[in-house]
């Protein structure tokens, strides 16, 4: 029952959300950059395909900045090595088995610390910025400044295998050799949850080592020796999701930034696209003999996956109209020596992969994979100091409470029903002289032959104005060429 | 603009919404000063027609104190009148004022001379209050009727009647010039034209009604303080119902002034508490209170939309901010668009609980906290008999009916 006050209102909200919209498509003009792929000259032709190109043509071809990013760093020494980057890309950490802890500035090659723990490492993973990253090593797990100072000792995250951070919640993740995931909240040095993930498997294994993160709902994906991937919140003792990905133990599991697709790979060689909105296998496909041992996702949805030496990049995994189970491989490297690759991570906002294995790390140039307009008030790779500062102070304010961690983002921003109902119910049990409230029906689809009629016409206008839409992003692709 | 690279906006926007709340409240801080110097309770306030500072107080010992609010300090004391000082109106030029009082006298005063009265009219009976009209040179009392003098004659150009009662106050029409309005003490309220010799309508409530204020910004709209811890907004138009009953108060209400945006106004009542309300809600949406404060008996809002002026029994004024957590002073252009941000998100988020529960978290004193809670108990006692009767009676026999109704008992021509 909507009296002409509040229509007026609504009315007045909604065409200050169009113009709202309005403004921010325009304000698109100023992304002045733009992905580029690298496309054949002639399709299907035997003789050039681009998996065929090594990273020296790739090199060779680019210009001399990007060409600086293609770099190697031969560290035989201290085991294969972890690596992350920062949230804007800008810095580097690398961690090796045997304790040796590096962090730079990957671009500029400064040196931010170099030291060794002296003791196993587990992971390394970067806090919310790059004055602070987290190692886990063999007994406890310990955050370092980035001058190489210890900071703090987690005795809570004791015997982690893998450390994930969630930006927005400020929630460390780590998985424990005794199977246990735990949560701590990095700004106030507190453990959130900390819960069991063993799924009865027969053989009593301990914690497993693969993890991964949905970008997206902030969830915390395992995989796990039978097979099964579950997805975890910290609010909930059991996993929020539970699936039969594999028919053996999972290797590895990436979930894409936003949040709609998982790659996971098992021992039984298999490679699998999900869509999680569904839980449905979108495709499934061979690989070399072992399963890809890590996986990972670019800002603009390449997979990478790794199989012992060799990386592989894939392009257009979830493309609807190609059928084949043959992987759509873009490019291909091998590390020297045959040494094994340990961690791999797309570099945000850069065309970058960076690889770690057991004698060093590289970086490779993957035309394609990075964001090309990154928005500074989110992350900003060229931050002075003082940006750095008041960047880091709005992150705090903005730290979302780990109780808002749901599995669909949409339920803060939709009506309660539930609740409504059972507030009226309490109030009709207290008093009976309640007035029936009305909820706002949902709008009904229209039946009959208008409303098909309207439906149908809705459909063919986006479809038209879908097919507009590419058309001029082709004819702008084209004329950048 | 992706939203992909901006992932968890709701979230985000719900946590920034918190904090805007919280600071607001943290910020709340809208006590300025208090202007002493009276020797006796304040009876009205009113500010200055053309001078923002500038500020004029009677007291019920017959003094009528001249303020500058800016710089705090008193600029000169008139003594007056003999007994209480009922009323005070500037003429709209600002160059002089007229005061009525106890002793049946109307002192014209020139804003200078603060010894002799430029001009005295000795009336026939008590004056209780005066109101000057917007643009001519004519001016209204109410005392036993309600009469409208001319600035040049000494005997008032014409008497309006209806009924032997007194009247309380009477107050013109900010935008319809030609309008007046007076309290009466038989439970009425009178509406009056000056083009007419008779007045024009006259409703009859239930309790008395203290005062009334005329909405700067639209015409039709006025409301009355009522001795039933209520105020009501009339419609002019339509006299039969309030299109609004105010609640809050746990006594009678004692003044009401509206902001010169006519969104809000503010209420003094005899709770030593004011409460300021948005014109179209039914619940105060700010309550301002000290110890020291007594009944209060006369609230201004300064015209600039800043501050409200409250006089109460112990003679005292109090300087208050309009917006409690409002930053005096210069803001930059960053700061004002966070706060603007802020006020943005702290609507857009108005229902979630927590939310709401912040913002409405005042701390109010204990004999109004119990009070109310005395008077909820009362009327959820009253529902829950008349739900009763209604779920045992045929249905339709006891209708369900709307309060605003009920309040007016009958409507005269």
């Amino acid at each position: 029952m909507a009296t002409r006050r509040t229509k007026k209102w609504l009315h007045v909200k909604e065409r200050k959300s169009k113009f709202a919209t309005r403004q921010a498509t325009r304000s698109e003009i100023l992304h002045v950059e733009e992905e580029g792929y690298i496309v054949p000259d002639a399709v299907d032709d035997e003789d050039e395909r681009i998996v065929d190109l090594t990273q020296a043509d790739i090199k060779s071809s680019v210009d001399i900045f990007s060409a600086q990013k293609r770099f190697d760093l031969q560290l035989p020494l201290y085991g294969p090595y972890h690596i992350d980057y920062t949230r804007n890309g800008r810095h580097l950490l690398l961690g090796g088995r045997k304790g040796h802890v590096a962090a730079f500035d990957w671009q500029t090659k400064k040196l931010h610390c170099e030291l060794n723990v002296m003791e196993q490492i587990n992971d390394v993973k970067w806090l919310h910025i790059e004055t602070m990253y987290a190692v886990a090593q063999r007994q406890w797990t310990y955050i370092y400044d980035n001058q190489g100072v210890e900071v703090h000792c987690l005795k809570a995250l004791d015997r982690s295998l893998h450390l994930e951070f969630l930006p927005y919640h400020f929630l460390l993740a780590a998985t424990n050799e005794a199977g246990y995931l735990s949560y701590i909240d990095v700004s106030i040095g507190k453990k959130v949850a900390a819960y069991n993930t063993k799924i009865a498997n027969g053989n009593g294994k301990c914690g497993t080592s693969v993890m991964c993160q949905n970008p997206s709902n902030a969830m915390i994906g395992l995989g796990h020796a039978g097979g099964v991937v579950t997805f975890w919140s910290p609010n909930q003792r059991e996993p929020v999701v539970k699936m039969l990905a594999h028919k053996s133990t999972i290797r590895s599991v990436a979930v894409e930034r936003t949040g709609t697709y998982m790659a996971t790979s098992g021992v039984d060689a298999k490679l699998k696209i999900w869509d999680l909105r569904t839980y449905k296998c979108l495709n499934e496909y061979r690989t070399a003999s072992t399963g890809a041992s890590t996986l990972t996702f670019s800002q603009k949805n390449l997979l990478a996956a790794s199989y012992r030496d060799i990386v592989e990049i894939y392009k257009d995994l979830y493309d609807e109209e190609s059928s084949s189970t043959e992987l759509p491989r873009y490019l291909v490297h091998q590390c020297p020596n045959g040494s094994s690759i340990a961690s791999i991570a797309f570099c945000p906002y850069e065309d970058v992969l960076g690889v770690g294995h057991e004698r060093g790390f590289v970086s490779l140039l993957v035309p394609g994979a990075g964001e090309p307009n990154f928005d500074a008030l989110e992350a900003n790779p060229y931050q002075t100091k003082k940006q750095r500062k008041h960047a880091e102070v709005k992150q705090l304010l903005d730290k979302i409470q780990p109780d808002m961690i749901t599995l669909d983002n949409s339920v803060l921003s939709e009506i309660d029903r539930k609740a409504f109902v059972r507030k009226q119910e309490d109030k009709q049990k207290e008093f009976n002289f309640v007035k029936p409230k009305e909820l706002i029906a949902k709008a009904e689809k229209k039946k009959g032959k208008i409303g098909k009629r309207l439906a149908r016409k809705s459909q063919i206008h986006d479809a038209k104005l879908k097919e507009f839409l590419q058309q001029k992003q082709l004819k702008r692709q084209k004329t950048k060429k | 603009y992706d939203p992909d690279l901006h992932p968890f906006e709701v979230a985000r926007e719900y946590t920034r919404a918190m904090n805007a709340v919280k600071m607001e409240r943290i910020f709340a801080r809208p006590f300025i000063c208090g202007l002493d110097g009276h020797r006796d309770s304040v009876q009205c306030i009113t500010k200055h027609s053309t001078q923002l500072s500038l500020l004029l107080s009677g007291s019920c010992d017959g003094e009528i104190k001249i303020w500058n609010v800016a710089q705090r300090v008193c600029q000169g004391t008139i003594p007056a009148h003999n007994g209480f000082v009922r009323g005070i109106c500037v003429i709209p030029d600002g160059e002089a004022f007229y005061s009525v009082g106890n002793d049946k006298l109307i002192k014209r005063w020139t804003m200078n001379n603060y010894e002799t009265p430029a001009m005295t009219i000795v009336g026939k009976h008590v004056f209780t209050s005066i109101d000057h009209h917007y643009k001519n040179p004519q001016y209204a009392t109410s005392g036993e009727t309600v009469s409208l003098w001319d600035e040049q004659r000494a005997q008032p150009l014409q008497t309006f009647k209806w009924g032997a009662d007194s009247h309380v106050r009477v107050k013109f029409n900010p935008i319809e010039t030609t309008v007046l309005a007076s309290c009466a003490a038989d439970r009425s309220i009178i509406l009056y034209d000056t083009r007419q010799s008779v007045p024009l309508r006259k409703i009859t409530l239930r309790m008395n009604s203290s005062t009334l204020a005329w909405n700067p910004l639209e015409a039709f709209v006025f409301t009355t303080a009522n001795e039933d811890y209520n105020l009501y907004s009339f419609d002019i138009r339509y006299l039969q119902r309030p299109f609004n009953i105010h609640k809050d108060h746990v006594a009678a209400v004692t003044d009401v002034d509206y902001s010169p945006t006519g969104k809000e106004f503010v209420s003094g009542s005899y709770d030593k508490t004011i409460r300021i309300f948005p014109s179209d809600k039914g619940h105060s949406r700010d309550i301002y209170h000290t110890k020291r404060m007594q009944h209060i008996t006369c609230v201004q809002w300064t015209s600039d939309n800043k501050y409200v002026i409250s006089g109460s029994d112990e003679m005292c004024l109090r300087l208050w901010k309009a917006k409690a957590s409002e930053k005096l002073g210069v803001t930059r252009n960053r700061e004002a668009e966070t706060l603007e941000y802020n006020e943005a998100l702290k609507e857009k988020f108005s229902h979630f609980p927590k939310i709401k529960r912040i913002a409405r978290q005042r701390h109010v004193p204990k004999h109004v906290y119990h009070a109310k809670r005395e008077h909820k108990t009362i009327q959820d006692s009253q529902k829950r008999h008349e739900a009763n009767a209604r779920a045992n009676s045929k249905p339709g026999s006891v209708p369900f009916v709307s309060e605003r109704s009920k309040l007016v008992l009958e409507e005269e021509e």
